[in-house]
């Protein structure tokens, strides 16, 4: 704040009459949600799914792990892709590690083996339009 | 940034899903993968095997995911001890075990727990996580395991495959973590098809289900290993007196002696 009130002062000695202003503000923590971008491969090529059932299978996958009260985590899909099973959600930081980990243990559905890549996780959704896993590319 | 490490991918009989197994696994970013030859005393299937070399394996390695680097495969030894008397042959010089770089056992008893992180020879200790423990973990022989630099693994897939085994490996890690506290834990798969490898990054937030730290659980999938791989070598060095020998002319490598054993020879 000390360096703000400073900084339009200075500006204000400069240009004279028209006072330019400058505000230095930090965040932390600001955003309250994570993103993650993710994709679920099956084994059989030919497996289709609508957003419906992909949240529900989000759910029940947070069931599976954390019981009841995991599947009242606020999950959002935020973009789903039928063709290629790949999604983008949204999740509270505090169920960040809750969602992940109920991702990563998912095994199987309707009996068949399944798997959650998780290709990107980001506090800021314009992060995920990079991809920063394979940034050394050739 | 530390290289991610899977050390525990098993020895599979076909040659065609071992290869399927390695590339997912560079695939998804390890830049280091351990074949896991197991020996149970328990079968009678004593003889232990030489390991596939990755030449053999493959004609070119996989590329690991974002590194434009070939992955690098090692082979690691498991036995499984249920008495006393089968960890002679860490000791003796037994045929075929020099060229394993890893050697790792799983006790079936307390005692022999005691035994694994005391007074063996070993860089891996692991933990039983498809049924309940056995037996308590002290903190006494941990201590000792830590100091010595032994790491202890926990392995993921069976959580993956089964709700009761999952129960399980929760339950047995968080008794772990009590006793040394995030320290010197390896997290590694032992998955048998591509689909229950997971991305280092995922098990590493899985550490977080098993009670370890953010930075804690990063290192269990990445420095650790690195650590067992420098304290693999220190063994079958020299302790740790490493003697290389430039080769003036690229001959046939013979293959009944490995390059460490050589130099111990030479020096």
């Amino acid at each position: 704040m000390h360096f703000s009130s400073r900084l339009t002062k200075m500006t204000e000695f400069g240009e004279g009459n028209k006072p330019a202003s400058y505000k230095r503000i930090v965040l932390k923590n600001a955003s309250e949600y994570h993103y993650l971008k993710i994709h679920l491969e099956f084994q059989e090529a030919d497996f289709s799914l609508n957003a419906v059932e992909f949240k529900q299978l989000i759910i029940s996958a947070l069931k599976r792990l954390h019981g009841e009260v995991g599947a009242a985590l606020l999950v959002d899909v935020l973009t789903y892709e039928e063709e290629t099973l790949s999604a983008v959600l949204r999740v509270p930081n505090v169920g960040l590690a809750k969602l992940w980990s109920a991702l990563t243990l998912f095994g199987s559905y309707q009996n068949r083996k399944c798997a959650f890549r998780v290709i990107q996780t980001s506090p800021f959704l314009l992060a995920l339009a990079g991809n920063s896993r394979e940034l050394v590319l050739d | 940034m530390a290289e991610f490490v899977d050390l525990n991918i098993p020895h599979l009989a076909e040659k065609a899903s071992l290869q399927k197994l390695v590339e997912a696994a560079a695939h998804l970013g390890y830049s280091t993968v351990a074949i896991n030859y197991v020996v149970d005393y328990d079968e009678k299937k004593k003889e232990i095997v030489k390991p596939l070399s990755p030449k053999e394996l493959f004609t070119a390695l996989p590329l690991v995911q974002g590194k434009s680097k070939p992955i690098k495969i090692l082979s690691r030894l498991t036995l499984v001890v249920s008495d006393p008397s089968h960890c002679n042959i860490l000791r003796s010089t037994s045929t075929n075990i020099k060229f394993y770089d890893i050697f790792a056992v799983f006790p079936k008893s307390g005692k022999l727990f005691h035994v694994a992180c005391t007074t063996l020879d070993v860089d891996i200790v692991c933990i039983n996580v498809t049924e309940k423990l056995p037996f308590y973990i002290k903190r006494p022989s941990v201590n000792v395991a830590i100091d010595r630099g032994i790491y202890f693994e926990l392995i993921y897939v069976p959580a993956i495959k089964d709700s009761t085994m999952r129960r399980y490996t929760v339950s047995n890690a968080l008794s772990l973590m009590q006793i040394c506290r995030g320290k010197n834990i390896i997290l590694s798969s032992a998955a048998e098809k591509p689909l229950q490898l997971r991305g280092p990054y995922d098990v590493a937030n899985l550490g977080w289900l098993f009670g370890l730290s953010e930075s804690n659980a990063k290192a269990a999938v990445s420095t650790n290993g690195r650590a067992v791989l420098l304290h693999g070598e220190a063994r079958k060095t020299a302790s740790g007196v490493v003697y290389t020998k430039k080769k003036t002319r690229a001959t046939e490598e013979d293959e009944t002696t490995p390059v460490s054993k050589k130099a111990k020879t030479a020096l």
